[in-house]
């Protein structure tokens, strides 16, 4: 789906010839340490960045220059890494939002985007305004508006970041759930053991250049990955 | 608010206005009223792209002056005002989208300029084409008072007209508020990057409200011209017309049904009382009075007199439970 995906910013090369497939109803991880290139190859596959070279496709329509909206029409969804929330809404109001994008009546919209938020735990909170929740709701609204959007693709920037063990447990059950409704799921991940118990599928970045495609457990035992990560002993 | 309790504030609101332009024969007050609704519809015209999808403009005049040539131009070459009306609200909605289409490009501060520079722009247009009257604009005729001529003796149905089109646009803003562009348009004010990732096209939800602010604003200018029946190019299209419009936006307060008829009912008395008391002497003293109250609301009370009156209600309801 990803083929030789590459973006300079000038001289520096952020990414350089990546190639990533995310088959549906699997979850692939897209790790590697700082400054990896992990952000821009997820600006690019999104739609909101325009990649130097190389395509991005999705169930044959090109990504990289489809206006950005237009991707989420296509069937993907994405969160963010600094979570971005309708701030003034409320939880439910925001998801309705996503879900005005397959349901033309408002009506039909309220109805699924309250299924959506009952399935994320969400219920509870309905009513609160988005900017009073905690990092790990604001995450989960996310994660409730881009599904209130039916995606067949869902792009996951740094989920995990910021939540306590418990919260990044309960969101591991979470993604679990997702996947087994069929979506498919890309993740980029900075920290390696999170991915570990989902992804059947890691590609390991550092510095713009992949340097390692595979199964996670493979990936950890893996001396270029190891030398990427903590540098050569 | 739900539906009901806002349609049930408006009947309320029209009965007493009704019961007033019918039984009450004060040419003072009805003009007052009369003003008070305009700029009440005016307020909410701009209430729609400025407070809904927050994007401010201070160029308003634009369509209400669209709308009052509109109302003089059909008048002057014996043309029904009926057509009129419809003729100004398609110019302005058109005006709208060909000023729309570049300035939404721009965010923030750059369009609140942009639209100053546009309306500035037509000012100065209109007062110097030869079709548009140049600077001293249209005397619209005098005609046998009709429904028809949209022209009467008693200025109680000229608050009447007014009131009709106050009570659409308090309608249309309740619809907008639960429709799929009023769930988008503060999708757009509170996030636009957030909203485009899920399939928000924020260049066309803005456009086509633009389009409706512009076709509403029109409709209370051509209101406006038959009632005054002279139409001038400051006096429509001018700075200080604009701002007047984003003031009772503001002091009512942003993206609320009830806002801008809040607001204009405030700035009409002000406007008069304080324009006879201070205008007179030291002419601009009024407009100073506009600008501290611009400033104290803004920085008190940023949600208006509507976004107070929610504060004390909920102080209420928090005390008593």
């Amino acid at each position: 789906m990803v083929r030789g995906l590459s973006k300079r910013f000038g001289s520096l090369r952020a990414l350089d010839g990546l190639d990533l497939d995310v088959p549906p109803g699997r979850l692939t991880a897209l790790i590697g340490p700082n400054g990896a290139g992990k952000t821009t190859a997820f600006a690019c596959i999104s739609g909101a960045l325009r990649p130097s070279t190389g395509s991005v496709r999705f169930e044959n329509h090109e990504i990289s220059g489809t206006p950005y909206h237009r991707v989420a029409r296509l069937g993907i969804a994405r969160t963010y890494q600094i979570v971005q929330t309708f701030g003034e809404m409320s939880v439910l109001d925001a998801v309705i939002v996503g879900a005005l994008l397959r349901h033309r009546r408002v009506a039909d919209a309220r109805a699924f985007a309250l299924k959506t938020i009952e399935a994320l735990g969400l219920g509870p909170k309905r009513d609160a305004l988005c900017r009073s929740l905690t990092i790990a709701d604001k995450k989960r609204l996310e994660v409730a508006r881009a599904l209130a959007t039916e995606p067949r693709l869902l792009l996951l920037d740094e989920v995990m970041a910021g939540l306590t063990p418990a919260e990044g447990a309960a969101a591991v059950e979470l993604l679990r759930a997702i996947i087994a409704t069929g979506v498919a799921i890309l993740m980029v991940e900075h920290v390696m053991e999170v991915v570990m118990p989902l992804a059947e599928h890691v590609v390991v970045l550092a510095a713009g250049k992949p340097i390692f495609a595979g199964d996670p457990r493979a990936a950890v035992n893996d001396p270029v990955v190891i030398e990427a990560y903590l540098g050569r002993p | 608010m739900s539906v009901r309790s806002h349609v049930a504030a408006l009947a309320a609101v029209s009965a007493a206005l009704i019961a007033l332009a019918l039984g009450y024969h004060n040419p003072f007050i009805l003009d007052l009223v009369f003003t008070g609704l305009i700029f009440a519809v005016l307020g909410q015209s701009w209430n729609w792209i400025s407070g809904y999808a927050g994007q401010i403009s201070f160029g308003h005049a634009l369509f209400f002056g669209c709308g009052a040539y509109a109302a003089a131009l059909f008048a002057v070459h014996h043309g029904s005002p009926w057509l009129a009306l419809v003729g100004g609200a398609v110019v302005a909605a058109v005006l709208a989208v060909l000023v729309g289409f570049p300035c939404f490009a721009l965010r923030g501060h750059y369009f609140s300029i942009a639209t100053i520079a546009v309306a500035a722009i037509a000012e100065i247009t209109a007062s110097n084409a030869d079709v548009l009257g140049k600077a001293n604009g249209f005397e619209m005729p005098i005609l046998a008072p009709s429904l028809a001529a949209l022209q009467f003796t008693d200025k109680g149905q000229y608050v009447l007209v007014a009131l009709g089109l106050f009570v659409i646009a308090q309608l249309a803003t309740v619809g907008l508020e639960r429709s799929r562009l009023g769930y988008y348009l503060r999708a757009i004010r509170q996030n636009q990057e957030a909203a485009a990732s899920v399939g928000i096209d924020a260049r066309l939800a803005k456009l086509v409200t633009y389009a409706g602010c512009g076709a509403l604003a029109a409709l209370a200018g051509a209101l406006y011209a038959q009632q005054t029946l002279y139409v001038g190019p400051e006096d429509t299209l001018g700075l200080p017309i604009s701002i007047s419009i984003a003031l009772v936006g503001v002091v009512g307060g942003l993206s609320t049904v009830w806002g801008p008829a809040l607001g204009a009912f405030v700035y009409v008395v002000l406007a008069r009382y304080g324009g006879a008391m201070l205008g007179g002497s030291g002419r601009g003293l009024d407009l100073v009075l506009y600008g501290a109250l611009i400033l104290l609301i803004v920085s008190l009370q940023p949600d208006g007199l509507a976004g107070f009156a929610r504060f004390v209600r909920r102080r209420g309801t928090a005390a008593s439970s």
